[in-house]
């Protein structure tokens, strides 16, 4: 099941990279139409680094969904699904608007990340704490779990708390810089994405798939309640130190990139338990594969889409599918098991 | 307290002192500081000591919220200060540069009362995690899945399985955590593990129990007076999260000791403690009386 998973997942990876780098505007009588040809030097090597820039975003999001649904213990889990995404953006959001308030320097891709991570640390920490404060109102006795609707309700509110705050920061910035700001907000991949912001994605990437990679065993073990978890000699205390900065990490990373991208780092690990099962040793390097499959496609997808007036944010993209797959996931009860 | 300790034969295996632990009543973890207003706390287990030795099966009896499942998770070492308090003392707790979690797994292993497996693992799966920290032993897997009658079953999704058999994989985990190349060790800590099994199962169970504590120990809660006694060779009964006896299982499942723990008549039948239900109606006709 695992062999297969993993090449169904490979081969999802390369069609919809082929599909990323063939689609693009060619100019046909003196008019730019979009159309499907491989293209060739610089121009191939630019889509290719979108494609690159994508899956690499994408992967960071699978694993942030992952570590974040296993720090919780509730399937619904995921960066945007928790207002931690909503959190980093106002992160950032501060960060671009106190540069500007108090006429410091331009703000580079590494402050945004500070602002990123602070926001989204400090959002998961509230959320997680509402969470587990409701249940143990409930009378929870060494299970663990947290209710998975009372925690997706506070990281809704929460992160809309942000999400106002954050406008709110864009009425004090000069009209440009709002501008930037609101697209980004859409969840918007970098058209010509730098290179060293690129490549804080990456080793954010892998430094995160390592660390949730040497965790598989314990990751397995926490599967079980609490009490066995710990029983079992798992140090649950650390471990979920660990979930919790990966998770927190990991999305704010991906936030500082390119926005709030939604349902990414919900549906990659449900697509990678189905197709690799449930052990993490596969899970992990899987629900990367699935996040970065999916933001791809997602990104092939909006550039069919053209409706005059620019490329549509690849947010927008993957709110249209991904909610309704959300909804599905809700309503079905499969999130259960 | 009718007997204050039960000698033991042998070293004793587990060693609990004076043990104590308070919640807050929310469930705080911080419940003894939050406030420090006495009526926030709940002390679920108070001043309770024991020892246990190779080869003994000791049960835990009492009412309903009197501590029992509290007491576990103490002797388990799940609970830490500020909440617990008092003394817990493991004889085969090596010292070495491992975590204590991982050295705690090697000499005891506990089953809840609720045991959860949220992912989709088949059943064989799930006993392989109890050997997360003592290392991977395939025999050890079979040998606890035989011992709770599920090796036929093994391959299956544990969550397909009813509530009976997900409860006898909870036990084989713990089987297969304890399990010394075929021989039991350590000390074995279930919280009602026949809640849910059938006749048939609980005497298999008994028997696998029976085996692994001829070279370890046993502590178990039971709601069923006549099953502990039937099983274990210590007991001790609790109330309101004090032991009011400890001692031998036949001595200290009285029905006098029980009636007082249960808050309720309680009289022998053969081998078998039952509540009196004639007596609770000649008591609850004369409330209506009166």
């Amino acid at each position: 099941m695992r062999t297969r998973g993993f090449i169904v997942l490979g081969v999802a990876i390369v069609v919809c990279a082929l599909m990323r780098s063939a689609i693009g505007p060619v100019s046909v009588d003196g008019t730019i139409k979009l159309a499907l040809s491989m293209p060739a030097g610089e121009i191939l090597a630019f889509r290719l680094q979108s494609v690159l820039s994508a899956a690499m975003l994408g992967a960071a999001l699978g694993l942030s969904g992952l570590a974040l649904q296993s720090l919780l213990r509730n399937p619904l889990a995921s960066p945007f699904v928790l207002g931690v995404s909503s959190g980093a953006g106002f992160g950032v959001a501060a960060v671009l608007a106190g540069a500007y308030l108090f006429a410091l320097p331009a703000v580079t891709f590494g402050g945004e990340v500070g602002g990123a991570i602070a926001g989204a640390l400090i959002t998961l920490a509230i959320v997680a704490w509402l969470g587990r404060a409701r249940v143990s109102d409930g009378g929870d006795h060494g299970s663990g779990a947290s209710d998975p609707t009372a925690l997706v309700l506070s990281g809704v509110i929460v992160g809309a708390i942000f999400s106002a705050a954050t406008m709110l920061l864009e009425q004090l910035v000069p009209h440009g810089l709002r501008g930037d700001l609101l697209s980004w907000m859409a969840g918007r991949l970098p058209e010509i994405p730098a290179r060293s912001a690129l490549a804080t994605v990456c080793v954010s990437v892998a430094v995160g798939w390592i660390a949730l990679a040497s965790q598989a065993g314990a990751l397995d073990v926490a599967s079980l309640s609490d009490d066995e978890a710990r029983s079992s000699g798992v140090d649950l205390g650390a471990l979920r130190r660990k979930l919790f900065l990966v998770g927190g990490i990991l999305a704010a990373v991906a936030v500082a990139y390119a926005g709030p991208i939604g349902f990414i780092g919900l549906i990659g690990p449900h697509i990678a338990r189905k197709l690799v099962g449930s052990r993490h040793g596969a899970l992990v390097p899987a629900s990367a594969l699935a996040g970065a499959a999916l933001l791809v496609s997602a990104d092939a997808v909006r550039q069919w889409i053209d409706l005059g007036t620019g490329r549509l944010p690849v947010g927008v993209v993957t709110a249209l599918a991904g909610g309704p797959a959300f909804l599905w996931l809700l309503r079905s009860g499969r999130w259960n098991r | 307290m009718e007997s204050l300790t039960a000698p033991p034969a042998r070293a004793p295996l587990l060693i609990g002192e004076n043990l104590g632990l308070r919640y807050g009543l929310h469930g705080s973890f911080h419940g003894s500081s939050r406030g420090g207003s006495a009526a926030q706390v709940v002390d679920a287990v108070v001043g309770v000591s024991l020892t246990l030795a190779e080869g003994e099966i000791l049960a835990i009896v009492g009412a309903n919220g009197c501590g029992k499942s509290s007491l576990l998770r103490v002797l388990a070492c799940l609970e830490t200060a500020p909440r617990a308090s008092g003394r817990v003392e493991y004889r085969e707790l090596r010292a070495s540069a491992r975590s204590v979690a991982h050295r705690l797994a090697a000499v005891r292993a506990l089953v809840p009362q609720r045991p959860e497996a949220t992912a989709a693992f088949s059943a064989r799966q799930v006993v392989r995690l109890g050997r997360f920290s003592v290392g991977p032993d395939e025999s050890a897997v079979d040998r606890a899945l035989g011992d709770v009658g599920l090796l036929a079953r093994a391959e299956l999704p544990v969550n397909t399985l009813s509530g009976g058999e997900r409860q006898r994989i909870a036990i084989a985990r713990a089987f297969a955590q304890l399990d010394r190349g075929g021989v039991g060790g350590g000390v074995l800590l279930l919280d009602e593990p026949f809640s849910g099994i059938d006749p048939g199962e609980v005497a298999r169970i008994v028997t696998a129990l029976r085996m692994r504590a001829r070279a370890g120990a046993v502590v178990l809660t039971s709601h069923d007076p006549g099953l502990a006694r039937a099983i274990a060779t210590h007991a001790m009964v609790m109330k309101e999260g004090r032991a009011i006896a400890f001692g031998a299982a036949g001595e200290v499942l009285s029905a006098k000791l029980l009636s007082e723990a249960y808050r309720s008549p309680m009289r022998e039948v053969g081998d078998w403690i039952v509540p009196d239900l004639t007596a609770s109606q000649s008591t609850e006709r004369g409330r209506m009386r009166s």
